[in-house]
């Protein structure tokens, strides 16, 4: 299928590279609008082709231009040298400029003062540097206190009823009533006043004690 | 007479002469193309000349690798497109690539009027590239007068070949609106030529 705007692509082609395509040619034939346009384009080509040479100026204008062209070269080498040149003294150079550079002594005593105080108000500001510190990995054993909840328990004296029950006669009473003194009286509370726990706690545990021991 | 070999050798070691002499061999071939793409004379010859001292300065990494003029067609495309970029052509609007010489001048018998014919031709040619956008218009002139492939333009220029091709199409399509081939231009061309 025939397609202008493909074939008019390619007429460019087709006309700088001056290579004949075969398929490209019997489109040109199919269709006379292509063919116009590769004429068309082709007439352009040509003209521009042969004003090319008339761009160039005529003979009598380059041996000035070359003249100028030397001129500048000239310049350009000079300068390069001169770089090459500053370029190996150039730290040289510099050290002397600053150290022998003429300078008005009242300027120069100014600029001294200037540097003191700079120098001082510098230091005045300045804080001492702090110990850098260092970070070293000492194992040290820490001994823990472990606490112990210890309870005392505290007895209190005892007379069972039932040994002064079984004696008889007049060591019975007395017995009997010294031991009713001795009696504890309902009313009577034991308490742990002026009990005084000891610091240390000594715990034996017996086995095979009381049947009633826990 | 010298090789281009031994004379950029010689150049290499800082020998102006010889390096004028290789810009004598192909100041013709960059001067046209800087006249084409710069549309001024003065222009053309700046932009020639400024090539010329990049190349002289450049000389020292040039390692035969390809042809000298290949290497300084490279230098030529890239000093044309940083003066695209830096709006070098300052003196747009001034049409006077075409000098037209005094027919009394010592050169007279040039001004024939086949050679004015041409000359005319030329300005007009130059003004329709001048219209052209700035790659479209180096685009075209390396692919039509340099004969370069799309694919060595693509490269010197850093854009893809359909960019290049594209924009060669364009620029022929711009030029052929522009530089009307009808019969009666060709006549008022000639007319005028004959005036002179």
């Amino acid at each position: 299928m025939h397609n202008c705007r493909e074939v008019r692509e390619r007429l460019t082609e087709l006309i700088l590279d001056g290579q004949p395509d075969r398929e490209l040619v019997a489109e040109l034939n199919k269709c006379a609008e292509c063919s116009a346009e590769f004429d068309a384009v082709n007439a352009t080509l040509r003209t521009t082709t042969r004003v090319r040479e008339t761009a160039i100026p005529a003979e009598s204008y380059w041996p000035a231009y070359h003249a100028r062209l030397r001129d500048k070269l000239s310049h350009v080498q000079v300068r390069r040298r001169k770089e090459n040149t500053g370029a190996s003294f150039a730290p040289l150079r510099l050290c002397v400029n600053i150290l022998f550079r003429p300078v008005p002594v009242p300027l120069a005593a100014g600029l001294v003062v200037l540097a003191l105080l700079g120098l001082l108000a510098f230091r005045g500001t300045r804080k001492p540097a702090a110990p850098q510190s260092v970070v070293v990995h000492v194992p040290v054993e820490i001994p823990v206190v472990q606490e112990k909840l210890v309870t005392q328990v505290v007895y209190r004296n005892r007379y069972l009823p039932s040994r002064t029950s079984k004696r008889t006669g007049a060591d019975s009473r007395v017995e009997n009533t010294f031991a009713k003194s001795q009696m504890p009286r309902p009313d009577d509370v034991p308490t742990l006043t002026g009990f005084k726990p000891a610091a240390d706690v000594k715990l034996t545990v017996i086995k095979g004690g009381s049947p009633n021991e826990k | 007479m010298a090789d281009d070999t031994e004379l950029i050798k010689r150049a290499q070691a800082e020998d102006i002469d010889a390096f004028c002499l290789l810009a004598e061999r192909y100041a013709r071939r960059i001067h046209l193309l800087a006249s084409h793409y710069c549309r001024n004379q003065q222009d053309a010859e700046d932009l020639s000349q400024e090539v010329w001292l990049k190349a002289y300065q450049a000389l020292q990494s040039f390692r035969f690798d390809s042809s000298f003029y290949t290497w300084l067609r490279r230098i030529t495309i890239n000093a044309f497109l940083n003066h695209r970029r830096s709006g070098f052509f300052r003196r747009q609007g001034q049409t006077t690539a075409v000098q037209l010489m005094p027919l009394d001048s010592e050169v007279s018998s040039l001004a024939s009027p086949e050679n004015i014919y041409n000359k005319l031709l030329f300005e007009s040619v130059v003004e329709a590239i001048s219209e052209l956008t700035a790659s479209q218009r180096l685009a075209f002139l390396l692919r039509h007068y340099e004969g370069m492939s799309y694919e060595e333009i693509a490269n010197a220029m850093n854009c893809s070949t359909g960019t290049v091709k594209k924009g060669v199409w364009r620029a022929i399509t711009k030029l052929r609106a522009r530089l009307s081939t009808e019969p009666q231009s060709q006549e008022a061309l000639t007319s005028l030529a004959n005036e002179y």
